[in-house]
């Protein structure tokens, strides 16, 4: 009785998987196998397996701990890699990391394949980017929020003037504000990014209206929950518009987004999402998103993808752009003249005129 | 119950026993496939290829050199996480808490690994580790306290130690042992001295070699001392235990602070061995893959260590996965949730195979509330 039965399950199983095998044929990530007759030089053809060529850029793309569709960091990471595939010409590939340990292991899947060009994504990379980047010299290393203390000339950190984006967010929030009460609910301040977006936001609210009453929460888990807990955070955002709070400002992954998500079921409260345009990734939060404090990632990465096909990368840091996001559907309810105050502080702030008041070191 | 489990060949027919082995293992591999099999689906479904996808896994797992050290290493934790919560079900205690009492035993490792300076590595080292394991010993017993003298439910103050745990070590790290070198923003301890550095012994990394003795070491103090008798007898039933005169009390204190002992050495171990300080977020997890790993090896202190093994193999070869195939490598989890569902759930595979439970083969876990 017992054999037939096991032949039976090895045989469901087999035929499970061999049928599987053929579904998924052509899936995933990989590239094309396909061979053209007469295979040219030029890179569209080319596959994985021609990135030891030095005329096919690949470029491969590393994450933090979580995943490469989080509407957030990586995913405005990848898209700049994707332009590259696009515009020119790349061969790419991204690997998500799941456990932290795992970064120089993850880097090595692109090194051992002869990728020229590795995007690692957050602060937490540096080590491993560094140790990696000195193993393969002729590797270009671009580490997204990864600061250099010291210039490694195969590295070049994309940082953000943080604070910047959320002194933008913080004036716009006070301006919309009508009962002079705002919120920030915020991933933990184990995170500086994190802490020079709350600091500017609270001193960008306070240069628009000096009294003005400021209500911000850091999520109080560790790492592995701070930014993964929309729960939590719609439950902050209810607790401030229970307190009177008119403008919630969202930064912290899933958490930030839970708060804005939470807000949008509220009447007459706005929201201010944080890293993207949350408006494309967040569509649950329309009826409150008047803007999103947003790093321009995706540029950010592929200019130096870029420079570095063209021989002209740069190492040390590299400062991206920050801004606000588009109002969107809010544009007619934004006043002309907050438009105005906003033109005039991004402009500051350029020009330094503007001290954001956020000063890590000091 | 536990009459009929493995004994050693010592005692027994060899034949007898290798079949006992074969019937021990045969739920846990039944679970292994049919939860592969359904990954197989889920990955096909995602798009991807799933022999590609395993395939990979396995290369990235077993494939070089480098991919069994990964093993190795991915196995180390959870060997020490899985002797821990089997300890405990062995007494009848769910041990929820193997993640908190790891990271006390990795954060206080570090901090002997990076504050002290000078020791010959092998006094640097044996401090450093049993520091870790009395500080995981410790947090483990403020449970086995209040179970013992107030009847608190530990599957409820471990989960609670769990949190305070997160935010003692991510305060420890943030704030007085924080890493002050220039240049670095984030919450870390310094990196150990080289002399706490587990070396590798003949090729093979120090950690394994102490996760695989402390496996004997449990299996023997389970099966052949007075103590794993009474811890035994408690966790069978705890009246009984206390009417042949064994204190239930001391047991389950006992029980809570070896299991955290051995939870705080894997903690140790993964400072000392591989990340080489403590940093928030580099142990997630590892506590909570050793309830898997007990329960997969049905609490076998022997049987730990293929279990640590194979998901081992998984973790190290999922980043390879998702290189080659595109499948997602969350995927892994959802393989790993299903081996324990039908672990746990042992009845339905038994159903599938038509196998029966013999008495003997049952596994008592944690025993009901207020027992």
């Amino acid at each position: 009785m017992k054999k037939p039965l096991y032949a039976t399950i090895l045989l469901i199983v087999a035929a499970l998987i061999a049928a599987c095998g053929q579904a998924g044929q052509g899936g995933g990530a990989a590239a094309p196998t396909t061979a053209p007759v007469a295979a040219p030089t030029t890179a569209p053809q080319a596959t994985e397996a021609d990135c030891a060529r030095p005329e096919v850029l690949c470029v491969g793309l590393v994450t933090d701990v979580g995943e490469i569709d989080d509407k957030s960091f990586n995913q405005s990471a990848w898209e700049g890699v994707k332009r590259a595939e696009r515009e020119l010409g790349a061969i790419v590939n991204y690997v998500e990391t799941k456990d932290a340990k795992d970064y120089a292991a993850n880097i090595g899947l692109f090194t051992e394949k002869g990728y020229d060009v590795i995007v690692t994504v957050g602060f937490a990379l540096t080590e491993a980017t560094t140790a990696a980047a000195g193993e393969n010299p002729n590797v270009k290393f671009i580490g997204v929020d990864q600061f250099q203390a010291e210039a490694v000339p195969n590295v070049a950190g994309l940082i953000f003037a943080e604070d910047k984006a959320g002194f933008l967010a913080g004036v716009l929030a006070a301006e919309m504000s009508k009962s002079n009460k705002i919120a920030a609910v915020l991933g933990t301040n184990l995170v500086p990014p994190v802490v020079a977006f709350k600091e500017g936001y609270e001193n960008g609210a306070r240069y628009a209206k000096p009294d003005i009453q400021i209500i911000s929460t850091y999520h109080p888990g560790g790492l592995d929950t701070a930014f993964t807990d929309p729960k939590w955070g719609g439950d902050q955002a209810k607790l401030a518009i229970d307190q009177g709070a008119d403008v919630i400002f969202g930064a912290g992954g899933k958490t930030g987004n839970g708060a804005l998500i939470e807000t949008a079921a509220n009447q007459g409260v706005f929201c201010i999402g944080v890293d993207t345009d949350q408006w494309e990734t967040v569509p649950e939060a329309h009826p409150c998103l008047i803007s999103s404090a947003m790093k321009l990632i995706t540029p950010g990465v592929f200019d130096l993808i870029q420079k570095a096909k063209d021989g002209a990368f740069p190492s040390g840091n590299y400062v991206g752009e920050v801004g606000l996001a588009p109002f969107h559907d809010f544009d007619s309810q934004v006043p002309q003249e907050v438009k105005a105050r906003l033109a005039e502080v991004d402009k500051g702030l350029r020009d330094g005129s503007i001290p954001t008041g956020y000063n890590p070191g000091g | 119950m536990e009459r009929a489990a493995p004994q050693p060949p010592s005692r027994v027919d060899l034949l007898a026993y290798g079949r006992a082995v074969l019937r021990a293992a045969l739920i846990p591999a039944a679970a292994i496939v049919v939860a592969l099999s359904i990954g197989a689906v889920i990955i096909a479904i995602s798009g991807a290829n799933p022999l590609v996808a395993y395939g990979a896994l396995f290369e990235g797992g077993l494939g070089s050199g480098r991919a069994l050290s990964r093993t190795l290493e991915k196995a180390t934790p959870l060997i020490f996480g899985g002797l821990a919560v089997a300890l405990a079900f062995k007494c009848g205690l769910f041990n929820i808490g193997a993640q908190g009492q790891l990271l006390l035993g990795a954060i206080f490792a570090g901090y002997i690994g990076f504050a002290i300076q000078g020791l010959p590595a092998v006094v640097h080292i044996s401090l450093a580790l049993l520091i870790g394991a009395l500080m995981g010993a410790l947090w483990a017993a403020i449970a086995g306290a209040l179970k013992a003298f107030t009847g608190a439910h530990e599957v409820i103050t471990t989960i609670m130690l769990n949190f305070v745990a997160f935010n003692l070590t991510d305060w420890l790290a943030d704030g007085p042992w924080k890493d002050r070198s220039p240049g670095n923003i984030v919450a870390r301890t310094p990196t150990i001295a080289p002399e706490a550095r587990l070396p590798d012994i003949a090729g093979v990394p120090l950690g394994i070699i102490l996760a695989v003795l402390a496996a004997l070491a449990v299996w023997w103090l389970i099966w052949r001392t007075t103590i794993g008798f009474e811890l035994r007898t408690v966790g069978q039933n705890a009246s009984a235990a206390r009417y042949a005169g064994i204190s239930v009390r001391r047991m389950t204190l006992l029980a809570l602070i070896l299991s955290g002992f051995l939870a705080g050495i894997g903690g140790a171990v993964e400072t000392l061995g591989v990340v080489g300080r403590f940093q928030p977020g580099f142990n997630a997890g590892l506590g909570f893959n050793a309830i898997t790993i007990a329960l997969l090896a049905r609490t076998n202190p022997i049987a730990v260590i293929p279990a640590s093994l194979l998901i081992g193999v998984m973790q190290a070869g999922a980043s390879r996965m998702q290189f080659n195939s595109g499948a997602a490598s969350e995927i892994i989890d959802v393989i790993q949730a299903l081996i324990l569902f039908f672990v746990a759930a042992d009845s339905m595979i038994r159903w599938v195979l038509r196998v029966r439970a013999e008495e003997g083969e049952r596994v008592t876990l944690s025993s009901g509330w207020g027992s």
